[in-house]
């Protein structure tokens, strides 16, 4: 018979909070990220359009420009229109730059069977799928919201604290339209990931759900005679989103409600995806 | 909640589970009490060894029944999971990551610091042989690198029960050897090793018990002697070395307890298949008193091999 005793001590240290833990999943994965010199180059030029900006701003307040060119002030006006362009241009770089980064994020895992490493753990499903998002959230952020309020800071610099108080609602626009097209473009592209695990293929279907939607908008509203098929085409949806907050009439005739409904629904449909993905286990069927 | 009586706290166990995934049976009424030491999960394919063990580290939740880890149920995966560590089947790493990183950012999420986290990764790197591989990367390693690796980040939070899904499969004879006396070592400290294996032999060597199952079932458990002479339908066969097998043969073959006998093939001993291995070995001392000098006596089917025939069958034990 065998005895046992027991000689080891476990740890009795402090902990992190565990609200904190999904942090550690982003750890590797932007030194990954940005192995790839494609990436790096891209990730780049999605800085062109903003620094174009900042001259644009910059030639709005330059007196001496202005009257060397004869340009009146009222014609390079900054804004809502400008910073909904900004929005409108940035936010397509993103939805490019999450068709190169998105799919990277879930699959690996699934293909290695690596989710069970993480599920023994004290972390939990959600803690995961944001952990993997928030490496989308950074990269995202770094190129919409983030350059949008510098800009916005600079002409409120410029302009003065009157434009700043009479303007307030672009620098909220700004925030609010940037993260919800993250969060969408974050969940759209998690849930491909999940479900589909060759990457081109995912960045493929990530890219190929917004210009599926289009097409098949444009046909049901065609075939139909209705607007409601214009709900499945998410660029529009939340090109009409952006516009309302930026305060300029949108030109996509879909309601701003029924733009909202149609960005939660698209929002569940992914959660849903990936809770039928992210678990420890894979039921054989 | 009442707190488990304190005998619990130091046992694994599984009260009528059963487990389904849909219409597919994974376990069903499995009551087992596993207490430290090697204990061994053998089964053919399908049989529920793995959904079992992923029961008992809490990634599956049973359908029915109640499972307490230490005393601790899955409701509590912050304990339970502090308590427990997983190594799967299957090559399960994140991409990219070097075996140190591997090891050091799983510590992280259960909250250890930075320092604590090197600290305990390059204990569990030493404990497996790996600390020249540390800075490769995973994907390079060989199948038994990667095996020891998983091991590694099993015993890197220092838990009181290991599940450890088929960890010597992949492994060069050296090696196992090694993992085999590592597992006999975290035993001895008074943690649960639960392996599951298909080489039987090797089972038999290093278990202190044995968990056998069969399409979810439990056929049999505890310890494979005590095991083998609970299945009476099978006699017991007996291998006894001496000078006259022959006269052996003839004297034994008479009394009622013993069911067969044959002479080996070497001529040197005796083949016994006997109903009441006690009352044979009551009988052999009578024989040794009158002439006839016995080497050995060597039960021939009390291992984990000639139990698994009996109770599952031709089954091939899975992977």
């Amino acid at each position: 018979m065998a005895v046992y005793k027991r000689t080891y001590k476990g740890y009795s240290g402090g902990l992190t909070p565990a609200w904190s833990r999904f942090l550690i999943l982003p750890r590797y994965s932007f030194a990954r990220l940005f192995q790839s010199k494609f990436l790096l180059l891209f990730f780049l030029a999605c800085y062109i359009y903003p620094l174009g900006c900042l001259g644009y701003i910059y030639l709005a307040h330059n007196l001496s420009f202005l009257k060397a060119f004869n340009v009146s002030p009222n014609l390079l006006k900054i804004d809502g229109t400008f910073f909904l362009t900004f929005c409108s241009f940035q936010g397509a770089m993103g939805y490019l730059m999450t068709a190169f980064v998105g799919p990277s994020l879930v699959s690996p895992d699934l293909t290695n069977n690596a989710l069970p490493l993480y599920f023994c753990r004290p972390f939990s499903r959600a803690e995961y799928v944001i952990g993997r998002m928030s490496v989308l959230v950074y990269v995202l952020s770094l190129i919409t919201w983030v350059p949008g309020l510098i800009l916005f800071a600079i002409q409120w610099s410029l302009a003065g604290w009157t434009w700043a108080k009479d303007n307030w609602w672009i620098a909220g626009g700004l925030l609010v339209g940037s993260a919800i097209w993250i969060v969408l473009l974050s969940l759209i592209a998690m849930a491909m990931s999940a479900w589909v695990k060759w990457k081109v293929a995912a960045g493929t279907l990530i890219i190929g759900i917004f210009i599926a939607g289009a097409g098949f908008g444009a046909a049901i509203n065609s075939v139909m005679r209705t607007r409601y098929g214009s709900l499945i085409n998410l660029s529009e949806v939340i090109a009409t989103v952006w516009a309302k907050l930026f305060r300029v009439n949108p030109t996509t005739g879909i309601d701003l409600f029924d733009a909202w409904m149609s960005l939660a629904a698209a929002c569940v449909i992914c959660l849903w995806l990936l809770t039928r993905k992210v678990r420890a286990f894979e039921v054989v069927k | 909640m009442t707190a488990p009586p304190p005998i619990e706290q130091s046992l694994v166990v599984l009260d009528d589970i059963s487990r389904f995934y849909g219409e597919v049976l994974g376990v069903n009424r499995v009551t087992l009490t596993i207490p430290s030491g090697i204990t061994s999960l053998v089964g053919p394919n399908g049989s529920g060894k793995t959904t079992l063990m992923n029961i008992i580290t809490g990634l599956v939740r049973p359908t029915r029944g109640s499972v307490r880890i230490l005393g601790v149920t899955p409701s509590e995966p912050e304990r339970l999971f502090r308590l427990v560590g997983y190594s799967t089947q299957f090559d399960s790493f994140p991409k990219g990551l070097t075996g140190f990183q591997f090891i050091y950012s799983f510590l992280r999420l259960f909250g250890y610091d930075h320092a604590e986290c090197e600290k305990l990764a390059w204990k569990s790197i030493e404990r497996v042989n790996l600390v020249e591989a540390a800075k490769r990367k995973v994907a390079a390693y060989s199948k038994g690198m990667r095996q020891r690796i998983k091991l590694a980040q099993a015993l890197a939070h220092d838990p009181r029960v290991l599940v450890l899904d088929e960890p010597l499969n992949g492994l060069d004879p050296l090696v196992r050897a090694e993992t085999i006396a590592l597992f006999r070592e975290l035993a001895l400290e008074g943690r649960h090793v639960i392996v599951s294996s298909h080489i039987l032999h090797e089972v038999d060597m290093i278990s202190d018990q044995v968990i056998l199952l069969s399409n979810g079932y439990v056929v049999a458990e505890g310890k494979i002697q005590g095991v083998r002479d609970e299945i009476v339908d099978h006699p017991m066969e007996v291998l006894i070395r001496c000078n006259r097998p022959a006269e052996l043969a003839s004297k034994v073959f008479h009394e009622e307890s013993v069911v067969e006998a044959r002479l080996h093939a070497d001529g040197g001993g005796l083949l016994i298949k006997t109903r009441d291995a006690n009352r044979f070995y009551r009988l052999l001392n009578h024989i040794a008193l009158n002439g006839i000098e016995i080497e050995s006596v060597a039960p021939m089917d009390d291992n984990v091999n000639s139990v698994y025939e009996y109770l599952i069958g031709g089954e091939e034990p899975g992977r």
